[in-house]
């Protein structure tokens, strides 16, 4: 067994995906605390549709879908962010508008442009052991810049998930925050469609932030929690998948339903 | 502090009108509240008295009249965020929280700002004041619990201790019994007067409630956009 893993960590391609997925566990995952709390788990949903348009527009320009992808998921989580307070939207029919125009759009695009359907969704599986080293690196900065947001902004976050109201009365600048939260949403799904394919985009934003707001008894907690669960997770799932030549993505995904799982079991539950 | 701060209304409203878009609320009203001041309003629903709360929170602005603060005018948007921080403000609807956190901190957040804010983090005197104001409000003994497994009257305790937490100079409170049982009602309106009592700050609170008129300095009543005196209408 050790043999193995030496034998599969002296590949460059492997070692890049293990330490991907270590980072985007420990990281991506906090993300989670904040869809959760502030009821946005409709919009990780869109921005995944978005996604899918964006992978459809870059085929079909020529151009990589990963790029289109990653640029329309960006664009969208502000725009979303944007709309929500300015028409005063609610989070799901902001959503519910962009999913269903983006999914209509892709389909419409790639009959339009005579791109088989399939190549989006083949990219969309997430293919990790594609990972370059630049790719690593992307998603080391992204991790460092998601625990800066956090560190930097502890209370300021808390204070919005506690009450916008009363966050603004104190001269927080709330909007900014939500928006930059957004944005970092958008970055943060683009990046896990990358690595895990969109639909297991929740097994590393979402279920370990579920997770841990149900053992959590205070915000500091929640966030170990969250990072340990989608560590867990990612790295769980990457044996998983070493070992018994499984894909990796639904391996994590496995790994991160089963500690869901096991909180809903666990532990009475507060939502 | 001096005689002529001393003297100085801690809120002055003059001829003032407000509402939302197209749509008056408040007409010509005017009222003078004294520093130390234990203040209740009433009204029917709707009759404004949220919109005057929030106008002199400075959350919304006047269409026509004047608002002081605290000393201060409230017509620029600087103004308004000055004198935000020393007003602590009791929302009438308290959303249910879903994050998770402790009511400790989440009294301690209302002092955003003041001592720490960003990468300046709280100190050990930010946590003492927290914990004072939990004392205050009877719910010291629940400090370390998840604010979202609170019942109702007890996360409006803790709301208030929130609200105080900045050693505010006038405090503002939209109905904060609402929600409440009976008892609990009266019990609360009780600590909401102890405390005025003990710390002497102004207060302006919303109620619909009829025994707790002989808790207050002064009673008045919204009725058709104005500030009536209670007992002076209908
Ligand atoms: N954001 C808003 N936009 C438009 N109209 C509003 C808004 N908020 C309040 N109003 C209207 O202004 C009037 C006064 O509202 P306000 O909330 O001040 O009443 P209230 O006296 O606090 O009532 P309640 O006892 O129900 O709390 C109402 O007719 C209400 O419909
Ligand atoms: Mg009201």
């Amino acid at each position: 067994m050790i043999e193995r893993l030496a034998l599969a960590f002296s590949i460059p391609v492997i070692r890049y995906a293990f330490f991907g997925m270590l980072v985007a566990g420990g990281t991506l995952s906090l993300l989670g605390v904040i869809i959760v709390s502030l009821h946005l788990t409709a919009i990780r949903f869109t921005l995944m549709h978005v996604g899918l348009l964006g992978a459809a527009a870059g085929l079909s320009l020529g151009y990589s879908p990963t790029l289109g992808a990653f640029i329309l998921v960006i664009g969208t989580s502000v725009v979303m962010g944007r709309l929500g307070k300015e028409k005063s939207l609610s989070a799901s029919s902001v959503s519910g508008l962009f999913m269903t125009g983006s999914l209509a759009g892709a389909f419409l695009l790639l009959a339009a442009t005579g791109v088989p359907a399939m190549n989006v969704f083949d990219i969309f599986a997430g293919n990790i052991l594609l990972m370059t080293k630049g790719d690593l690196i992307f998603i080391i900065v992204l991790g460092i810049g998601i625990l800066g947001v956090f560190w930097v902004a502890y209370r300021e976050l808390q204070l919005v998930l506690l009450d916008k109201d009363l966050a603004r009365s104190l001269g927080l600048p709330v909007d900014a925050i939500v928006t930059g939260m957004f944005l970092l949403l958008g970055i943060g799904v683009a990046t896990a469609l990358r690595l895990v394919g969109a639909l297991l985009v929740d097994a590393i934003i979402l279920l370990p932030g579920i997770a841990a707001l149900r053992f959590a008894r205070n915000f500091g907690m929640a966030l170990f929690l969250s990072a340990l669960f989608g560590v867990l997770a990612c790295t769980g799932g990457f044996f998983l998948s070493l070992f018994f030549n499984l894909p990796l993505g639904a391996s994590a995904a496995m790994v991160s339903t089963l500690i869901l799982a096991m909180s809903v079991l666990m532990k009475r539950t507060i939502h | 502090m001096t005689n002529i701060e001393n003297q100085q209304p801690v809120v002055t409203l003059t001829q003032v009108a407000a509402g939302y878009g197209a749509a008056l609320v408040l007409d010509t009203v005017s009222l003078s509240v004294e520093k130390g001041e234990l203040i209740g309003i009433s009204g029917r629903n709707g009759s404004g008295k949220s919109t005057l709360i929030k106008l002199i929170l400075g959350e919304i602005e006047a269409r026509q009249g004047l608002v002081e603060v605290l000393g201060t005018p409230m017509d620029t948007q600087a103004n308004r965020r000055s004198v935000q921080l020393n007003i602590g403000y009791l929302a009438q609807s308290q959303r249910d929280p879903s994050i998770a956190i402790s009511v400790e901190e989440s009294v301690l957040l209302g002092r955003w700002g003041s001592n720490f804010a960003w990468m300046k983090r709280s100190t050990g005197h930010d946590r003492k004041i927290a914990r004072e104001k939990l004392e205050l409000v009877g719910m010291a003994s629940l400090a370390r619990r998840d604010i979202r497994t609170l019942s109702g009257g007890q996360r409006q305790r803790v709301s208030l201790a929130r609200a105080l937490v900045r050693q505010p100079k006038l405090v503002l409170m939209d109905e904060p019994t609402t929600y409440l049982d009976a008892e609990t009602k009266e019990d609360l309106m009780q600590s909401i007067y102890s405390l005025h009592a003990e710390l002497g700050i102004t207060m302006i609170v919303v109620t619909h409630e009829t025994f707790s008129s002989e808790f207050f300095d002064r009673m008045l009543f919204i009725q058709d956009g104005t500030l009536l005196p209670m007992g002076a209408s209908s």
